[in-house]
């Protein structure tokens, strides 16, 4: 596995980019050329989808409202009033909140960590354990939620196996409420982290030797070298996989929709999971999307508030 | 001159970005045209069925020369398939529609009014259906949106092995029996349970609510969860987890769970028998047990064509092909799915089999889940009030008061 993803991460900050000289009119037209085809994307699967479910929000659109548009009705803000009545809602949002404050931490600390171990050494073991790290990464989410299926399963599971095999008793790992959240949880975080992972590497490597080099002569050991320049050099990169990460857990979805549907009795259903449900499984389209504006409205104002305390803690 | 060079490259680079961004739309749509010539019909079929409908429809190919090219939806995907093929107006020719989704595809308009399309098809009649399942009571007054294609009923499966062993002299016949056997049935050790209940099965309750000699609809035609009858269908069900007769874990495989005798008692459909082979002559079916009635549910499949459909002449040979008393037996044998022609339903090669005059005469006995649109909304709310009593042991009058409260705001 190569590790070509690089983050511009210890930009050396404060420095103003080299100033071009004044170009032809022509030559201005390049960096907005190489910015469209990204832009179009952003704009086709981003922009006009949030307008569309923002307009959607305010109608009673259902599966009939999809062929037939004569059959839609402007409702207002019914569809806001409903959802934020609904204790399902409020159940979903809650169980996000959990799920966020449970995964995203141990991600951050878990895949830096492992990184900064992996940084040890260049040897083939090392290499291969970076393999071995990353492949949760690519492996396909319906495999993955097969195989943990299989692991947590009440009846023939491998994990209540082994409980049984030393004498603990059995746990009913997807059917508890509260047990349930934490298994889709670490299988999240064992999917996640790999990605995180192979980040923060690339961004150690790219700090100079000379710095450890230095430490070292000033009598700096292993533990201090770590916390006083691998740590503060990868603030970047740490940044960037704290609001990546945030942004996808509050997203959360796949590992509930495919481990427990989002059960027990909602315990595992998250917002995305929720509106899924609202949308595709009720053709409550209208009031799915009011539910997909108030979380995209959610993940907008937290990342803004990550940008504004970052640019407060320089 | 280098600089000439320069912008080349970038817009090149640009052009070449962007036709790739544009490939990767295109992709997409691209894969439902095969197999569609001018007389082959796209077929939706749901659920595993796929490859059993094309060796069904061999030889209507063979005669009529109409192919017949099959998709296979799984079940779960049903829903977000009609929406994408409502939305985008590529739906296919003919689509099997589940009972339970009948009324949201009615609502959504996929489906092509048949009525003045029926005239030569004497198969296609009202009356060759099961009465329960006959075209009139599927659909709105004065159309024919979709004609019955198969049935589908639950009966009470249990292991007649074990209930040798425990000293239980057949199937129970009465709500107090089933209990009963249960409690001896579970009293067998840890691990070993007197009956199984569904987490997921809606449909339970309200076969409970019939039994108990009640219905889920009130005469005005709206669902109404508050009545005795259904409250006692909740204590019935509740009963069975208060005296830990049924596992309570969520992902308990029905399937596995029978065939390793951990729960040896169950109600499902004739589907469950098809995985039975391997322990065959350890179990049997059986009537559902009785409290004021003996009331089962009876489902199934409808065939409809796409309201957009060219084929509409080729669509009703083959409904007529399928509808076909020799075709719905040959269909039974194939994939095991009961017919919903009367004819078939009698057809001796079949009849002669135990299990299937089980599933004949419960089929007598049976009812349609209520045909509203917001059912399925309202059936969810309904299980998921039931579950939370039985498995978190929430209150069940405040629980069952405000599913009641739900399920008006609903059907506002």
């Amino acid at each position: 596995m190569t590790l070509t993803v690089k983050p511009p991460l210890v930009r050396s900050e404060g420095r103003p980019w080299p100033r071009t000289p004044r170009r032809r009119r022509g030559a201005r037209a390049t960096p907005y050329l190489f910015v469209a085809p990204a832009f179009a994307c952003l704009l086709a699967f981003g922009i006009i989808p949030i307008a569309i479910a923002a307009v959607v929000s305010f109608t009673d659109l259902n599966v009939g409202g999809l062929g037939n548009l004569g059959a839609v009705h402007f409702v207002g803000l019914r569809n806001y009033q409903a959802l934020f009545g609904s204790s399902d809602f409020w159940s979903a949002l809650g169980n996000t909140a959990l799920f966020v404050v449970m995964g995203v931490p141990v991600i951050v600390v878990v895949s830096l960590a492992i990184a900064i171990g992996l940084n040890q050494s260049q040897s083939r073991l090392f290499r291969a354990l970076r393999t071995f790290y990353f492949l949760p990464a690519v492996t396909a989410v319906v495999a993955i939620a097969l195989i943990w299926g299989y692991l947590y399963n009440s009846q023939f599971g491998l994990f209540n196996s082994l409980l049984q095999a030393v004498g603990l008793p059995q746990q009913q790992w997807l059917s508890d409420p509260w047990l349930a959240k934490v298994s889709v949880v670490l299988v999240a975080i064992w999917r996640a982290t790999g990605l995180s992972i192979i980040i923060l590497l690339a961004a150690q490597q790219d700090i100079p030797a000379e710095y450890y080099e230095a430490a070292a002569l000033d009598g700096a050991g292993r533990w201090r070298q770590t916390v006083s320049i691998t740590v503060p050099l990868l603030r970047f990169a740490l940044f960037f996989v704290t609001v990546t990460t945030l942004i996808a857990w509050m997203q959360f979805f796949d590992e509930p929709y495919v481990l427990t549907q989002g059960g027990p009795l909602g315990a595992t259903t998250s917002i995305s999971l929720y509106i899924y449900q609202q949308g595709f499984q009720y053709n409550a389209f209208g009031f799915a999307s009011a539910a997909s504006v108030v979380l995209f409205v959610l993940i907008f104002a937290v990342t803004a508030v990550q940008l504004r305390a970052r640019r407060w803690g320089r | 001159m280098k600089r000439v060079l320069h912008r080349t490259l970038a817009v090149a680079a640009a052009l070449v970005a962007s036709a790739a961004l544009a490939a990767c739309g295109a992709s997409a749509s691209s894969s439902g045209s095969s197999g569609s010539g001018p007389s082959t019909l796209k077929v939706w079929i749901m659920g595993s069925s796929g490859q059993n409908f094309t060796k069904l429809t061999a030889s209507f190919t063979k005669s009529t020369g109409i192919g017949v090219d099959v998709q296979a939806i799984p079940w779960a995907d049903v829903d977000t398939k009609l929406t994408t093929a409502v939305a985008s107006g590529n739906g296919p020719d003919v689509m099997q529609v589940g009972l339970s989704e009948l009324p949201t595809f009615e609502k959504s308009g996929a489906l092509m009014d048949l009525s003045s399309y029926l005239a030569g098809h004497p198969a296609l009649d009202s009356s060759n259906f099961l009465d329960a399942l006959s075209t009139d009571k599927l659909n709105p007054p004065g159309k024919v949106l979709s004609i019955p294609w198969i049935s589908d009923v639950r009966v009470l499966f249990y292991r007649t092995d074990i209930f040798q062993q425990a000293g239980i002299q057949g199937p129970p016949t009465t709500w107090a029996q089933l209990h009963a056997d249960a409690v001896k049935l579970a009293a067998r050790g840890s691990g070993k349970y007197g009956y199984y209940i569904p987490q997921w099965d809606a449909p339970l309750p309200i076969e409970f609510t019939w039994q108990a000699g009640g219905s889920v609809m009130d005469p005005s035609g709206k669902v109404n969860f508050d009545t005795p009858a259904f409250r006692q269908a909740v204590d019935f069900y509740a009963s069975f987890y208060r005296d830990k007769l049924v596992p309570t874990a969520a992902d308990f495989d029905q399937t596995a769970g029978f065939i390793s005798g951990s729960a040896p008692m169950l109600i499902s459909g004739p589907y469950l028998a098809t995985s039975l082979t391997g322990i065959q002559g350890k179990w049997a079916a059986a009537p559902l047990p009785t409290d004021s009635t003996d009331t089962s549910l009876s489902a199934g499949s409808t065939l409809g064509v796409w309201h957009t459909s060219t084929k509409v002449a080729a669509a009703l040979k083959l409904f007529d092909f399928l509808a076909q008393p020799s075709t719905q037996v040959a269909w039974y044998k194939l994939d095991g799915d009961l017919p919903s022609n009367k004819t078939a339903l009698s057809d001796p090669s079949l009849t002669s089999d135990p299990t299937f005059q089980i599933y004949a005469r419960q089929l007598q006995n049976s009812q349609l889940l209520p045909l509203v649109p917001t059912w399925d909304t309202i059936q969810t709310d309904m299980l998921t009030a039931v579950n939370k009593i039985v498995l978190t042991g929430a209150n069940e009058t405040s629980i069952l008061n405000q599913l009641d409260q739900t399920v008006a705001t609903l059907q506002k």
